[in-house]
């Protein structure tokens, strides 16, 4: 082991470059998990945090007719939840007069919140960047997007809403711009209005009723057995509860296979380093190839040959999943730390996740003695006599 | 093609035989058959009464650690490890290295390098590592020293002192030396000498008939 040891440290240059080969490869991976997870798992977070909760309830087929503060009431006597807020959704055509020239605007989404428990239930609010969120029953508050495309409508402009009610009647109301709200990826309500939900269920004619109650949790690892624990409380009344998983997955299908791609190129990389390491442990056997013939003539059996280039292989393997996964972390906690943010809008989720840490540094370790296999082997086949006349 | 033909001969416990002969003549492959580095295409080679050509690859390995010393011509030191570390290595391989430390300071106090234990083998001289390469070949007190052509890299000083340093070991420790040279002035009186010219092993200046049975 000393003799392995030895021969590897002597070629500095080797071990260098070998130990690199795995650094990057395991560099590569927690880049990839920073940005790419970092990314699935803001959107999850902004998605949860503004429209979804932990757990979404609706009605199976229409609208919830249940008496939202009792449902409230009932989520918000479990210790797990937070807070949960009722909302209600629909389209408007919307009117502003600026400069004296009428700008119209249609189908624009209108949520209906109920600001007191909304504010609880959801961080939304925080995306009002001017002006503040709902607080009464005629103010609003428009997302970014659809205050440029009213002309650049400002807090205090007044706006005319046209909503049809569920008869097929035009309802309409004038508002005050109580805020702009424009979220950092775009998850927020910024191609949105927000408006008081009774003011919306009056224009809608939908009283008493609600589009969707999203619960907040304080443990969301609980959401399952919150949703399962509701269903069975409330069996006749047609309710659907989705947990962020399940409410967003139409949204996150198609990221989640981007992210496996991207795993698999991380993988590949480490296969590289792994080709890498043959490479460099050859031309260590190839700079080695007398000494492996003394070692044969005074004695040494193939397997004591092959154990000395396999230990150089764990050392390879140990050094480099070592120094990888510092710097993989040391990346993580810079990315952390500095909350970076994905094309400099929205701040990634970033988290050290000790299983795919461990796992990587693991497979790394794993491929490097597997790398180390071959070479050994070659080693093994030298003969003495051969051996010793190499220069 | 062949080698060596028709080469038969016994050696004695603790004779010291000299291998002579011209360029390509085929005395380096012979020590290399008696070595087990090389294997012949036929006949046999019995040492302390074992046939090594019935040996398996793992069963030579340990016959040459245990029962071979092999001094190369240009030393063939482990150039990554210590004077001290080259000298136990064979012993290191039998797996026997705890407790012959002793030892392998004995044999360098016996070849004059007391001193130079800890220096690293590409750090001393040819004439050095020869001496080294001396001790490494006895510290498993092996029954036969194979030398090829120890002096041939070396002035003719330090030849004189490596021939005289294993003249007085083979005497001391009552052990065989099989050594291949072209020197043979060096090495003045031997036991025997055994010419090999054309692939085939004569007596001095007489054909030889002998068998290994060192």
């Amino acid at each position: 082991m000393k003799l392995a040891k030895r021969m590897l440290f002597n070629k500095k240059g080797s071990l260098i470059g070998a130990v690199l080969a795995v650094t990057i490869g395991i560099l590569v991976i927690h880049v990839n998990f920073v940005i790419f997870q970092g990314l699935f798992d803001a959107i999850v977070r902004d998605i949860s945090e503004y429209r979804n909760g932990d757990i979404l309830v609706t009605n199976e087929d229409d609208y919830i007719d249940k008496s939202d503060s009792s449902i409230v009431s009932w989520f918000e006597r479990i210790s797990y939840v937070e807070a949960a807020a009722p909302r209600l959704s629909s389209t408007a055509e919307m009117e502003i007069t600026k400069n004296g020239k009428l700008i119209e605007k249609t189908r624009v989404p209108v949520v209906g919140v109920d600001p007191f428990n909304d504010i609880r239930a959801s961080t939304v609010h925080e995306t009002v960047a001017e002006g503040t969120y709902v607080f009464s029953r005629n103010s609003i508050v428009l997302g970014n997007t659809v205050a440029e495309d009213l002309g650049g409508a400002t807090v205090g402009d007044n706006v005319k809403v046209m909503i049809i009610d569920r008869w097929g009647e035009e309802q309409t109301k004038r508002f005050t711009v109580s805020g702009i709200a424009k979220s950092p990826g775009g998850q927020g309500f910024d191609y949105s209005t927000v408006i008081h939900i009774d003011t919306l269920r009056d224009m809608t004619n939908r009283e008493d009723q609600t589009g969707s109650i999203m619960v907040k949790l304080k443990d969301p690892t609980k959401a399952l057995e919150v949703k399962e624990f509701f269903l069975l409380s409330f069996p006749n009344d047609d309710f659907l509860a989705e947990t962020i998983e399940e409410s967003a997955e139409e949204q996150l299908a198609g990221f989640r296979s981007g992210i496996a791609m991207i795993n698999m190129i991380g993988y590949f990389g480490m296969m590289s380093s792994a080709f890498a390491i043959v490479t460099i442990q050859m031309m260590l056997v190839n700079g080695k190839t007398r000494e492996i013939g003394v070692m044969r003539a005074i004695g040494a059996k193939r397997k004591d040959i092959l154990i000395i280039f396999i230990f150089q292989g764990m050392l390879i393997g140990a050094i480099g999943a070592g120094v990888g996964t510092a710097t993989g972390l040391g990346y993580t906690f810079y990315a952390k730390e500095t909350k970076m943010s994905f094309n400099n809008s929205l701040p990634l989720e970033v988290t050290y996740n000790w299983e795919k840490i461990i796992q990587t540094a693991l497979a790394s370790f794993v491929l490097a003695i597997i790398a180390s296999l071959y070479p050994s082997y070659r080693a093994t086949k030298l003969l003495p006599v051969e051996a010793m006349r190499t220069v | 093609m062949k080698a060596l033909d028709d080469v038969s001969f016994s050696i004695e416990q603790g004779e010291v035989v000299l291998i002579v002969g011209s360029s390509g003549s085929g005395k380096s492959t012979l020590l290399n058959m008696i070595g087990l580095l090389d294997s012949p295409t036929n006949g046999s080679i019995l040492i302390d009464e074992t046939n090594t050509t019935t040996l398996n690859d793992s069963q030579i390995s340990s016959f040459r650690n245990k029962k071979l010393g092999f001094i190369f011509q240009f030393s063939n030191l482990l150039t990554d490890l210590s004077v001290l570390e080259n000298i136990l290595l064979p012993r290191q391989i039998a797996g026997t290295d705890l407790t012959s430390e002793k030892q392998a300071l004995d044999l360098l106090k016996a070849v004059g390098l007391e001193t130079q234990i800890h220096k690293r083998a590409n750090k001393i001289s040819g004439g050095q590592a020869q001496r080294v390469a001396i001790a490494r070949g006895l510290i498993n007190k092996p029954s036969i020293v194979l030398a090829d052509e120890p002096t041939g890299n070396l002035d003719s000083v330090t030849s004189d002192t490596i021939v005289q340093l294993m003249k007085s070991m083979a005497r001391k420790l009552n052990q065989t030396f099989i050594v291949v040279t072209h020197d043979r002035e060096h090495f003045g009186d031997v036991d025997r000498i055994i010419t090999i010219k054309d692939g085939r092993a004569f007596e001095g200046e007489q054909p030889s008939t002998m068998e290994i049975t060192a």
